[in-house]
């Protein structure tokens, strides 16, 4: 009875520990969301932030930059490039790429319509005022 | 067959007086669930330092907002648990030395009952915090207060459910001296529980 | 081979060979585009490349999944697989699809492919890992549905056994996290929370289900052990790996918007998930040393044994290097999560494929393991890319460390291209090491047409000198 250790056992313990931390998980999942409208600017959330958040899917932003430091590295976080830069800045910087300096990394050239440029700056916008636990540590993300 | 080794346990020199025990080189109950608890304290002494380490940060928060805590409550909770544990450890002695399958059930339904006190009290003081509008996100403490006993809370849950499962098995006379591997496997775990909150509840309702 | 239908695990194997060569290409890609900007520009741009990249890498750990699991659940159930024509229908229909989407990501300007494929009823594209059109990810649906169909059924008519009960647990977890896939709200802050909920529970949650039962299959095989030990440790290992990295899901929800006690939660779970990774390790070593036979099949227990390692390394180390929230704050989507990304995923899900791979493939070619040369040849390759991976870590680490002194942590903050420009050096080194991985991945190919005199089962089994032996 002592000093045994068995498969019965430790499957138990498995199922157990598993269904102990799933809901444990889906108990703080459910805090989330409801602690979500204070932190997560929704009051924002316009039509044209959701068009944005579509062109920025749909042509693939998150392929090279980050977005709250998420995504690939080879290009700068935007997650505040609102606040680094501004919306006409990024509007005319998107438009005018690209840069084709030779040896520098080069960002394609989206072809979007000013309404879409503008949808994609509203987005960034909102994007921008997300509490983010202050992240990142400065503006240049 | 029950019956059978029932009998034999009763005429064995366990029936002559409360016997010692014997020195044993392993703990009781299953390796697994001792893997188990080992992982479980080492999450709850990781959540215990960074209490220790974020009361540090704001020691005036901390026991500004201690002051707001039912240590009455706790108090009579650490009873509760304490309580249980001796239950069950009575239980674990009836079934595993006496073969006493009815006596043990008895014990661990004492257990369960002092178990799902302690759980109706914490219930009563969470719905006072709620209504207060206390939530994870109002402040450091109570973002520890709250996960800390709520974290534990739920192994209470746990432990009552392997409780229950303990008695009724106990019930029907699935262990005796010799094959308690479960019983005291859930034993081990229910004693564990009981430990984390004797730790808790000095450091997070009492310490300052 | 003990039944005839673990036959159809081959083409699997094959295939995730063949899409892994291809992933390594485009690595190669990227790395240059990180160091001379405008390669292969406007053709094939960076986003392209590490789309193709990382899909490739997700779509071939799965054929080495399907493949691991067609081959082990027959063997385990000790039945034939309910249907093999089904699983070589579904191969088809998987491998078609994948390079149908690759051929899109590379033809088809994305925001065109995202408008030809129904983007626009269900937008799901353009998350990271997630890019596959919605057609590709009713696809994946579709076909993961009808592989869970044919092996459950497998199962439910054959023996239980534990590595079989893990493995399907594993791969039906697999299938069900992939529907939040689908959900794609506008709130950015909720998209995020539950795309983790496909990502980080898969690979630090149900994919180490995955990751245990192949590697518990293994060391069956080679060691001769115990199967009742083997198991009851796969079930300690996988219960440590899930009460740490389920709620270990919060070290991704530190700064994404979500409420500010994750750091702690997450800090406090996720610093616990290296055990898991290294009581695995301690597993293997420990197995293999209280081997009852030899297995003529040394390069399998090489691959398994370099799994634990390079998993605790990679996804225990270099992920508690980056996971406590005050670190986590200056390093969070720099250079040092790559690296940590690349150990992790060659240490745990890419060198477990390998090592099932290693085992089966023989056994599916006629034979208890290939000649002694090609055994050499594979280990060959072993050390070249685990090696490779190593460097390709540490100077990506260096990267990051230097990217997050001068971008981020210093009190005058440069700007990230000048930064990116100032460490080039670094990735630089990583692309010359990544060469030799693709060196490494050259000879592992090589060694399956390496001729020579195969070994057998029966004629080694006797001796146990060897490494490491002690009684345990």
């Amino acid at each position: 009875m002592s000093g045994t250790f068995s498969k019965s056992m430790a499957r138990n313990v498995f199922y157990g520990g598993t269904a102990f931390f799933v809901l444990l998980f889906l108990a703080l999942s459910f805090d989330t969301q409801q602690a979500l409208p204070q932190r997560d600017n929704r009051a924002n959330l316009t039509p044209a932030v959701a068009a944005g958040k579509k062109i920025w899917e749909v042509n693939n932003c998150i392929g090279c930059h980050t977005l709250l430091g998420e995504g690939a590295y080879y290009a700068p976080e935007l997650g505040n490039v609102y606040k680094r830069r501004g919306p006409d800045f990024i509007k005319v910087w998107i438009k005018n790429q690209p840069t084709k300096v030779p040896g520098r990394r080069q960002m394609p050239q989206f072809n979007l319509t000013d309404k879409q440029l503008d949808d994609l700056v509203e987005f960034l916008k909102y994007t921008s005022e997300i509490d983010t636990n202050n992240w990142p540590p400065n503006i240049e993300g | 067959m029950n019956a059978h080794s029932l009998d034999t346990t009763l005429s064995a020199p366990a029936s002559l007086a409360a016997p010692a025990p014997e020195a044993r080189s392993t703990p009781p109950g299953d390796l697994a669930i001792w893997f188990f608890i080992l992982a479980e304290l080492l999450v709850f002494a990781v959540f215990f330092a960074a209490y220790a380490f974020a009361r540090a940060q704001d020691v005036a928060l901390f026991n500004a907002m201690q002051d707001h805590l039912d240590r009455n409550a706790g108090g009579i909770n650490t009873v509760l648990l304490i309580t249980a544990s001796w239950c069950v450890a009575r239980a674990v002695r009836a079934v595993c030395e006496h073969g006493r399958s009815a006596t043990g059930a008895h014990w661990l339904a004492a257990a369960i009952a002092c178990g799902g006190g302690f759980l109706a009290l914490k219930c009563v003081e969470y719905a006072g915090k709620f209504a207060a509008g206390i939530s994870l996100s109002t402040n450091t403490f109570w973002m520890f207060y709250l996960s800390l006993t709520f974290f534990h809370f739920m192994h209470v849950i746990l432990g009552l459910v392997i409780l229950s499962i303990l008695w009724l098995q106990t019930r029907r006379g699935g262990y005796g001296p010799g094959h308690a591997n479960g019983l005291e496997s859930g034993a081990a775990y229910w004693h564990m529980v009981d430990l984390v909150w004797i730790v808790l509840f000095p450091l997070v309702y009492v310490m300052r | 081979m003990q039944y005839k239908s673990q036959a159809v695990a081959k083409p699997y194997f094959i295939a995730a060979i063949g899409l892994f060569i291809g992933q390594i290409l485009f690595g190669l890609i990227m790395g240059l585009q990180y160091v001379v900007g405008d390669f292969l520009f406007p053709a094939i741009p960076f986003n392209i490349a590490r789309m193709v990249h990382t899909n490739l890498l997700i779509v071939w750990l799965l054929f080495g999944f399907m493949g691991a699991a067609y081959y082990m659940v027959p063997e385990e159930s000790e039945t034939e697989l309910y249907s093999p024509r089904l699983a070589m229908a579904l191969f088809w229909i998987f491998l078609v699809a994948g390079a149908l989407t690759i051929v899109g990501y590379l033809m088809v300007p994305y925001a065109k492919l995202a408008e030809m494929t129904g983007n626009d009823l269900l937008a799901t594209m353009g998350r990271e890992f997630l890019e596959q059109p919605l057609l590709t990810k009713v696809g994946i649906v579709i076909v993961a549905l009808g592989f869970l169909f044919n092996l459950t059924l497998t199962l439910l008519k054959g023996r239980k056994t534990s590595i079989s009960l893990v493995l399907l647990m594993g791969l039906w977890g697999l299938a069900v996290f992939f529907l939040f896939s689908f959900y794609n709200p506008e709130n950015l802050v909720k998209d995020k929370f539950y795309w983790w909920w496909v990502v980080h529970l898969w690979v630090e949650g149900v994919w180490e289900l995955i990751l245990g039962a192949l590697l518990a299959f293994v060391l069956i095989k080679v060691t001769g052990v115990d199967r009742e030990v083997i198991e009851k440790w796969l079930y300690v290992i996988i219960t440590l790996t899930l009460i740490t990295g389920i709620i270990g899901t919060g070290h991704h929800y530190f700064w994404i918007g979500t409420p500010a006690y994750w750091k702690w939660w997450g800090s406090i779970f996720s610093a616990l998930e290296p055990i898991p990774f290294f009581a695995m390790t301690v597993f293997a070593f420990n197995m293999v040393n209280r081997r009852r036979r030899d297995h003529p099949n040394r390069a399998a227990t090489l691959w398994a044994l370099g799994t634990g390692v390079m998993a605790f390394l990679g996804a225990g180390v270099w992920g508690f290097l980056h996971t406590l929230a005050p670190v986590n704050y200056y390093t969070h989507g720099t250079q040092i999560t790559a690296a940590h990304g690349h150990m992790a995923f060659y240490g745990a899900y890419v060198m477990v494929v390998l090592t099932i791979i290693s085992y089966a493939m023989p056994v599916l070619r006629g034979r208890a393991a290939n000649s002694n040369r090609a055994q050499v040849v594979e280990m060959w390759s072993f050390w070249l890319m685990t090696i490779s991976m190593v460097f390709i870590t540490l100077f990506l680490t260096a990267a990051g460390v230097l990217q997050v002194w001068l971008q981020r942590f210093s009190t005058s903050p440069l700007p990230f291209m000048v930064v990116q420009d100032q460490i080039s050096l670094f990735y630089w080194m990583r692309e010359v090491t990544g060469v030799i991985f693709l060196l490494g991945l050259v000879a592992y190919v090589a060694s399956f047409f390496v001729k020579g005199e195969a070994a057998t089962l029966a004629s080694s089994t006797s001796g146990r000198a060897g490494i490491g032996t002690q009684p345990a």
